[in-house]
């Protein structure tokens, strides 16, 4: 018996850290190479540009590293590998692009899951994670020199965009689409505030929120997102209607704004951008696992999960160092008890203790195996939450 | 703000009547909302009346959140298991199947695992928990070691659990008898017994018998 | 729609269409009443609208709709606990089913109901009392009332028929609830009040519970147990079913329906055999004992056993522990009041309590459990159908001479005692009453064999519903008016231990709902006959009962609303004046009764008890079985009672969504050893029968009860009824009817019932 869980013991540098290290690093140097090749030897460059540059940089490795320590946690590493096995799996793999382009556009693109939280929840994350997109849509490429803006040699009244150097395509410099596309990133600061205001509005409302939330996990990325929006804003005012006044002074603000929230994109809240697809991947995980063998409750014999997820966990809590095995005993491991079970044994073990105290004796079960324990209420919202749920406590 | 620390739970199981109090009660709280996060179940209803109820225990190692691949499990300093971040769940499971006392549930359609959290909106702020409140046979109870030791004074509470060979401590204490040897409960060695109670045959008179 | 059974009497009516129009339908918290960002206006310190404990609680109230509940920590009884319905009640408010205007019946009209405007519904009422009093007499209209309606109500109920109508037929629900307890109580104590405070529970060295699922009827009740039992108080439970305390309780006597004299005169011969008396207390504070001596002597353990089908050694048992006890607390409930011997029981139990001579001391109690929430209060002030004010009695001269002195009327206007709830409906059924008032009530679900009940309704000329919801009963209606729930009014009510509380008000009624109070006044004006009925405020109504009160055995003389805020409430008596000499109670009353050396108006000195010498009653209480017992044709006992979402007869909790998820149908509870003589198993629809009628519900088999008996819950209605089955013989002192014995067969059903598929579980 152990209390916690004993680490094997390791050299001073972790192998994880040194590969997610040289992760960073290369991910950052390829980064660089395609903004030399894709601004023509930074010949498209702005240098005004070039604090952007070193904080994306920055961010890129750090992104880089986090995702990659991520990745060498256990429980992320089985997901990982068996998430990528399970798409590309034989007979599976037509199926799982096209479940693919399905889940992304309703989880990712549509945020349905975030819209069954509540409508003005999800409302609000499509404000601000589209608001995003269009932002980093824009500036990313300007930035790099990716994309750049001239006018048509010959005819005054054309611009022509160039992306990665190569002419793209030809429009009016008076047109609404110069319009829409000049002002792109002030659509997106609409966006974003309108969303950031209603993110706001709920986190001062809701005492569930107020009770749960903390200022830099939650409040610093709005406030982040808010500075950027606003300041960008004001230097499209500045240069807009007040001839330019304040504008170098905006300028800095506005880049300190977005450079902080750059550095502040691997730490916090943010991080969730790169973490969440892998939803993508645990679904992918359960479909091949309902497609096999399931697990059976050494208890009370019935299925719970797939073979495979019980496994798998076995592995992930040997590896963090917990010692659930029961050697002694039929069950082997602990994983093998389903939920309900393991509420049932708790129980147990805590009547027991009052036995010959308390009135009552033991119940003679014949020797038959002990029947799965129920859920009082399955009413909504009181019992399982949906059909996984009742899986889990099988119904 | 934390919850206090000479705040404590206590739960004796055997005490549940099972009349879903704390299932309802649970509802009304404000960190999940129409959603009840107590699991109440029957043990066996052909054979006996017993009703198992189980909030969080709120584990000083939380396998739910070690086990998460996702980060989306956090402990806070006053050593409040917290539900799932939204942000960060991926609706894998790992949490629910991994949990050694089988507490957590899994929204799927809204991608997030949901679990007690001590009404965190409550004791953070001085209040009981809603199900501990109502609880009217105070098998979930809710208050000071001092209080619990006056009114329960033939209990003692204890947080060391053994699953297989894995001791796990709580924040939340079980009611065992005060002369119970071991400071430990033993919950995989219970698995396979029988539960507590009167069978109506042992006092019914027979040769009466309809 | 009916269709005939064999059992002689038609399947109620499916009435979908009413049921459509207007419930019962299933409310869930939405809204309001999920946003946790709404701040609420008020915080309403209140008390549950159900049961006999009435716990104490917040109501959370946003723009008039009561948006939650918070647990009220300070007030004492409960201290913040509360069942499932008390935390789920605030759902009964702004629910989709509440009736928002008069009706009237008119079979065009979507679900047979027609809105008509209030006072075209109040005259209309009005001259059909003066029709039906004027052509047939004054007792051919009759009231029923209740006693989940504030004391203030039921005391202008009582005034309203005894006053304005003048008829002798008014009567309660309490008669299917707390009147057996009521009458064995006056019987053997001269006062009809649980003896002590609930904290004496705590205390205790023994704990009795006989015929009382505390744990689903009384949750809170329940950690009194368990309190008391974690300082080694040892918990004896008698019931025919393991109930959820029964589970751990120490000693379970499974007893067979109906036989609880027989086992309370075989402890009480054990304690006599054994000299576990206290020769003391009986010689001193008792009569008649010798008498009670000589019934029980025949009751040996073998014989005990026997009848009551409990094992020689348990019933032993029990009578050690009882009978070597330093400190014990008795309790019961409907478990052994319900029977047609019921006041019997009830004495009998009372028997081993003051042989015993532990009681009127600390930690020394007896009680029986109120079931409604003023089952205390709405048994005292006059609407029990031989009542007056003060727990006076209307057959009683100088009783009626000071009421009608109050009221400023003859004493000689007062009608002579009327009949019972169910005498009632015999009346209706056989046309000797034709006009009914019912406020509170609702017989078709709750009186027993009531598919009589509902052809009794169908005989009526005119029969006036007043309720918040259109309930089973009031669907027979010609005219319903909308009234008020609990929380849309003031008023006090008195809980089980004897404690007079305040309800308060924390909505106003919705479009054309009023008080109920205003309602009768209202009647009584479109009588022409308002003198007495012009109360502005249930504080006013509450200061004329306290004065008709004074002087009676239930003086709430001293009780004011500002002393009842002040105490978290008071206990009665709390007489305004003591004569000299005699302390004044304190400021929460009366708390504890009978105790050595104190005085009542009764027994003015002469002990402690509420006779004229001051001394408690032995009764002897010979056996008798229940009324119709099993034969070979009816072989099997049916027993009925609540289970813990649910109330009465569910007007309010089969309304309330979240309720109906707790348990969302009634099940023929049986044993596994009797279901497999019958080719059941669990789940199956199963078919029982009486000689009354017949229900088809689901089986639940399960270890916990007798193999002799099966268990079904009564708040259901129509076919799910289990009323259709039970007997409507009664008490001859109480008359309450024996829902907990009558015989029944039963069998596997050949198909499922016609409402399974139309029909929602509350429904």
């Amino acid at each position: 018996m152990a209390e916690g869980r004993a680490r094997e013991p390791g050299p001073k540098v972790a192998p994880e850290v040194l590969r997610a290290v040289l992760h960073g690093i290369g991910a950052t140097a390829l980064l660089g190479v395609l903004i030399v090749v894709g601004s023509r030897n930074l010949s498209h460059f702005d240098a005004a540009l070039v604090a952007y540059t070193f904080s994306i940089l920055f961010a890129t490795f750090g992104l880089t590293y986090r995702y990659s320590m991520w990745l060498a946690r256990p429980p992320t590493a089985v997901y990982w590998r068996r998430g990528w096995q399970a798409f590309f799996r034989r007979g599976f793999r037509v199926r799982n692009a096209v479940s693919w382009c399905s889940r992304m556009a309703s989880d990712v693109l549509a945020n349905r899951f975030i819209l069954r939280r509540g409508r003005l929840r999800g409302l609000t994350h499509l404000l601000i994670m589209w608001g995003c997109v269009l932002a980093v849509a824009i500036t990313f490429p300007l930035v790099f020199g990716w994309l750049h803006f001239r006018p048509v040699p010959g005819d005054l009244s054309l611009y022509e965009a160039m992306v990665f150097g190569f002419p793209a395509f030809r429009f009016p410099h008076d047109s609404l689409v110069a319009f829409l596309l000049f002002h792109g990133l002030v659509w997106s600061a609409f966006l974003v505030i309108a969303g950031v205001m209603l993110a706001l509005r709920r986190r001062i409302r809701e005492e569930g929120a107020v009770a749960l939330q903390r200022f830099a996990e939650d409040f610093m990325p709005l406030i982040l997102l808010f500075a950027v929006s606003l300041t960008g804003l004001m230097l499209t005012a500045s240069y807009t209607w007040l001839r330019g006044y304040g504008f170098s002074f905006i300028a800095i603000l506005h880049a300190v704004t977005v450079i902080g929230t750059f550095l502040w994109l691997p730490f916090g809240k943010f991080f969730h951008i790169f973490q969440r697809p892998a939803q993508l991947g645990a679904g992918f995980f359960k479909d091949v696992g309902r497609a096999h063998e399931s697990a059976e409750c050494r208890r009370c014999g019935h299925a719970f999960t797939s073979r495979m997820h019980v496994e798998d966990l076995i592995e992930v809590e040997r590896k963090l160092g917990f010692r659930y095995q029961m050697p002694d005993s039929p069950v082997e491991h602990y994983q093998w008890i389903c939920p309900p079970c393991r509420r049932a044994s708790f129980a147990l073990a805590q009547g027991l203790a009052w036995h010959g105290r308390r009135g009552g004796e033991p119940l003679d079960s014949r020797g038959e195996r002990p029947p799965a324990p129920q859920f009082v209420n399955r009413g909504i919202g009181a019992g399982p939450l949906d059909t996984e749920d009742s899986e889990n406590y099988h119904p | 703000m934390p919850v206090p620390e000479r705040f404590e739970f206590f739960i004796d199981a055997s005490r549940c009547i099972g009349c879903q109090s704390c299932v309802q009660a649970c509802a009304e709280c404000d960190t999940h909302k129409g959603q009840s996060m107590i699991q109440l179940d029957y043990l066996d209803r052909q054979h006996s009346t017993q009703t198992l109820p189980v909030v969080c225990m709120h584990c000083d190692s939380p396998t739910c959140a070690e086990v998460c691949p996702a980060d989306a499990i956090k402990r806070t300093e006053d050593g409040v298991v917290q539900t799932a971040r939204k942000p960060r769940c991926i609706a894998c499971n790992n949490c629910v199947l991994a949990c050694p006392f089988g507490v957590p549930k899994m929204n799927t359609r809204m991608n997030l695992m949901m679990k007690c959290d001590m009404c965190y909106d409550r004791t953070s702020v001085g209040l009981k928990p809603m199900c501990a409140s109502v609880c009217p046979s105070q098998a979930l109870a809710f208050g000071t070691r001092e209080e619990m030791a006056r009114l329960r004074p033939r209990a003692k509470p204890v947080n060391s659990f053994v699953f297989g060979a894995q001791l796990i401590r709580t924040k939340v204490n079980v009611m065992v008898p005060d002369d119970a040897r071991k400071e430990v409960v033993d919950v995989t060695a219970a698995m396979f017994e029988p539960a507590i109670g009167h069978d109506v045959l042992d006092d019914v008179f027979e040769g009466g018998d309809a | 729609m009916t269709e005939p059974v064999g059992t002689g009497r038609a399947l109620p009516p499916l009435e979908l269409e009413t049921i459509h129009a207007f419930g019962p339908t299933r409310a869930y918290a939405a809204g309001a009443r999920t946003d946790t960002g709404v701040e609420p206006d008020k915080r309403v310190k209140t008390h549950c609208c159900f049961c006999g404990q009435q716990c104490g609680l917040e109501l959370k109230v946003k723009d008039n709709t009561v948006v939650g509940i918070e647990p009220w920590y300070e007030f004492p009884f409960n201290r913040g606990m509360l069942c499932p319905k008390g935390v789920k009640r605030y759902l009964q408010q702004a629910h989709p089913d509440r009736l928002l205007h008069a009706y009237e019946r008119d079979s065009k009209s979507p679900g047979g109901f027609r809105p008509l405007g209030y006072e075209a519904a109040i005259r209309r009422v009005a001259e059909s009392i003066e029709r039906i009093q004027r052509e047939h007499g004054r007792d051919a209209f009759a009231i029923l009332s209740g006693a989940s309606l504030t004391t203030e109500k039921t005391y202008l109920m009582g005034k309203f028929a005894h006053m304005c109508l003048r008829t002798a037929n008014i009567d309660y629900n309490g008669r299917l609830c707390m009147v057996s307890a009521g009458a064995g109580n006056k019987k053997a104590f001269g006062v009809d009040r649980a003896a002590n405070p609930w904290s004496d529970i705590l205390g205790a060295e023994v704990i009795f519970i006989t015929g009382a699922n505390v744990a689903e009827c009384a949750p809170i009740t329940t950690n009194y147990v368990w309190q008391a039992r974690e300082h080694g108080a040892k918990v004896i439970v008698v019931d025919p079913r393991i109930t959820p305390l029964a589970r751990t309780c120490d000693l379970f006597l499974p007893i067979k329906p109906g036989r609880d004299t027989a086992l309370f005169n075989g402890i009480l011969q054990f304690m006599i055999e054994k000299d576990w008396l206290d020769h003391e207390f009986i010689e001193r504070y008792t009569v008649g004992f010798d008498a009670v001596a000589a019934e029980v002597r025949p009751w040996t353990l073998r014989r005990t056993a026997e009848v009551t089908g409990i094992a020689e050694k348990s019933i032993q048992r029990a009578a050690e522990l009882w009978g070597q006890a330093k400190t014990s607390f008795l309790m019961h409930a409907r478990g052994i009041e319900h029977h047609t011997h019921g006041v019997q029981n009830v004495l009998g139990a009372i028997n081993l309590v003051l042989a015993s001579g532990r009681i009127g001391r600390p930690n020394c109690g007896y009680a029986t459990i109120t079931g409604q929430a003023n089952g205390q209060g709405g048994r005292e002030h006059g609407q029990k159908c031989d009542q007056l004010p003060g727990g006076r009695d209307l057959a009683n001269p100088e009783h009626r001479a000071y009421v009608a002195g109050v009221w400023g009327i003859d004493p000689n206007q007062l009608p002579q005692p009327g009949v019972d709830a169910y005498e009632i409906m015999r009346k209706a059924h056989a046309g000797e009453i034709k006009g009914l008032l019912s406020l509170c009530f609702n017989p078709v679900v709750s009186l027993p064999d009531n598919n009589f009940v509902r052809a009794a309704l169908e005989k009526l000329e005119f029969f006036v519903a007043i309720d918040f919801f259109l309930s089973e009963t009031a669907r027979y209606a010609h005219v319903v008016l909308p009234g008020s729930l609990q929380e849309e009014d003031e008023g006090t009510v008195t809980q089980v231990e004897g404690r007079i509380i305040r309800i308060r008000q924390a909505v106003t009624p919705p479009a054309e709902a009023r008080a109920d109070w205003r309602i009768i006044q209202d009647i009584a004006r479109a009588l022409g006959r308002e003198q007495g009925f012009t109360f502005e405020s249930p504080e006013q109504m509450f200061g004329e009962l306290r004065v008709a009160s004074k002087g009676g055995v239930i003086d709430y003389s001293g009780v004011t609303y500002e002393r009842i805020e002040k105490n978290f409430g008071v206990f009665w008596p709390c007489p305004s004046e003591t004569p000299e000499g005699v302390p004044a109670p304190g400021p929460q009353g009366t708390v504890r009764l009978f105790e050595p050396g104190s005085w009542n108006s009764v027994a003015k000195g002469a002990g402690p008890f509420y006779f004229p010498d001051g001394k408690a009653r032995f009764v002897a209480t010979p056996h008798r079985g229940p009324a119709e017992d099993v034969d070979a044709e009816y072989p099997i006992i049916l027993t009925s009672g609540r289970v813990v979402s649910q109330f009465l007869s569910g007007n309010q909790t089969r309304r309330i969504g979240p309720l109906v998820d707790n348990f969302p149908e009634p099940k023929v509870e049986m044993h596994p050893r009797l279901a497999a003589r019958l080719g059941i198993a669990d789940g199956d629809w199963t078919t029982v029968e009486s000689r009354r009628g017949t229900c088809t519900l689901r089986a639940a088999v399960v270890q916990t009860i007798r193999p002799d008996t099966i268990f079904i819950a009564y708040h259901w209605g129509g076919r799910k009824s289990v009323n259709q089955l039970t007997i409507s013989a009664q008490d001859p002192i109480s008359k309450i009817p024996e829902f907990k014995v009558c015989a029944v067969r039963v069998r596997k059903a050949e198909a499922a019932p016609d409402y399974a598929g139309q029909l929602e579980p509350q429904q």
